[in-house]
């Protein structure tokens, strides 16, 4: 009885928040996509301050939901520093993506990540980056993107 | 073989094409000239600017990004700083969603002692494939682009920089010198075109 009620005091929401799914640096997120072999895989670069990034976020969500059956692999990279951690978790917990995001390990220089993800890559956010079914990178994407946009992305992939 | 290297280059190509996007100048080419009008309506001529300094710094900037605004200070104190040694630092402000009276009234607010240029329809921005703010480029008398990239390692922190990548190359070149790092990236906001 004391633990039935123990366990209604707690808020469940709490607990089906979306955490972090941890720290990645350029190895790491390296790893973490090609876990993702033989899967169409969105990988989103964002940070709570950037607002672009939090518009876009919803559509992001949107084609996870839309695609996921037939083969589409959303992860979403935090750029935050580990400062704004509660920022973080917080728009998590507002977004509610059903994918896993990760924040960039800080430390180092921030030239290094932003190479390795992509030479092209300015370090301008959002950025988005492709990978079709054989883990090769498809596709660049550079600002904030529509769900149309987004939706050509992967869908040119899935054929 | 042959054929098959252009097929992947081909497939490169279109894979990362960013369309609406102009390829950047690279270091030791030309700087694209232009015109623009300041914030407080005054007319600026890159050419004009180029022949009355020793070396011209172009810096996109923003009035609502938090990385841009960490280098407020930063910007204000080295422009006043490498004015003594005959160079230029201009802001330019290429944001469709930030108003000539928005970036005049930071300006005021964050005592920039240099000319901010407003950028409508980021035109500059295309020709210089400026992606985000803050993002620098250094131009030398003769016109020619000689680094790009962000002002240090460290926006949130001055304190904490460990690479003064825009000091390091102002310095090479007032010395004399090459430019050791004449490319460098940081994260930033994405310039927000028409």
């Amino acid at each position: 009885m004391v633990a039935l009620l123990l366990a209604r005091s707690v808020p469940a929401r709490a607990v089906d928040a979306p955490k972090l799914a941890g720290e990645v640096d350029a190895k790491g997120l390296a790893a973490a996509i090609a876990a993702q072999r033989g899967k169409v895989v969105v990988v989103n670069f964002w940070a709570t301050w950037c607002v672009p990034c939090r518009e876009e976020f919803p559509d992001l969500v949107r084609l996870e939901k839309a695609y996921r059956a037939r083969g589409v692999s959303v992860l979403g990279v935090s750029i935050d520093l580990p400062k704004d951690m509660p920022k973080v978790e917080k728009f998590l917990a507002t977004s509610a993506p059903d994918f896993p995001n990760y924040i960039k390990r800080a430390g180092g220089d921030d030239q290094d990540f932003i190479e390795s993800v992509d030479p092209k890559w300015g370090g301008e956010l959002p950025f988005t980056v492709v990978y079709g079914r054989d883990g090769k990178k498809a596709e660049v994407l550079s600002g904030k993107q529509s769900y149309a946009s987004f939706e050509k992305a992967v869908a040119s992939r899935l054929k | 073989m042959k054929t098959l290297r252009l097929g992947l280059a081909l497939v490169g190509i279109a894979a990362f094409a960013l369309p609406t996007l102009a390829d950047a100048p690279a270091i030791g080419a030309a700087a694209p000239a232009f015109e623009l009008k300041s914030v407080d309506g005054k007319p600026f001529s890159l050419a004009d600017a180029e022949k009355s300094n020793a070396y011209v710094v172009l810096m996109f900037i923003a009035t609502q990004c938090p990385y841009s605004n960490g280098y407020n200070d930063r910007m204000r104190d080295m422009a006043a700083a490498y004015a003594k040694k005959g160079v230029l630092f201009v802001g330019i402000n290429s944001n469709n969603t930030e108003s000539v009276d928005e970036t005049a009234a930071h300006a005021k607010q964050h005592g920039f002692g240099f000319p901010v240029l407003k950028d409508p329809g980021n035109k500059v921005a295309d020709l210089y494939d400026a992606r985000r703010t803050p993002e620098v480029y250094v131009v030398g008398k003769d016109g020619k682009l000689l680094y790009h990239g962000r002002i240090d390692d460290n926006s949130n922190d001055a304190s904490k920089v460990s690479s003064p990548d825009l000091k390091n190359a102002l310095d090479a070149l007032l010395a004399g010198q090459p430019v050791s790092k004449a490319e460098t990236k940081a994260f930033g906001c994405t310039i927000k075109r028409a």
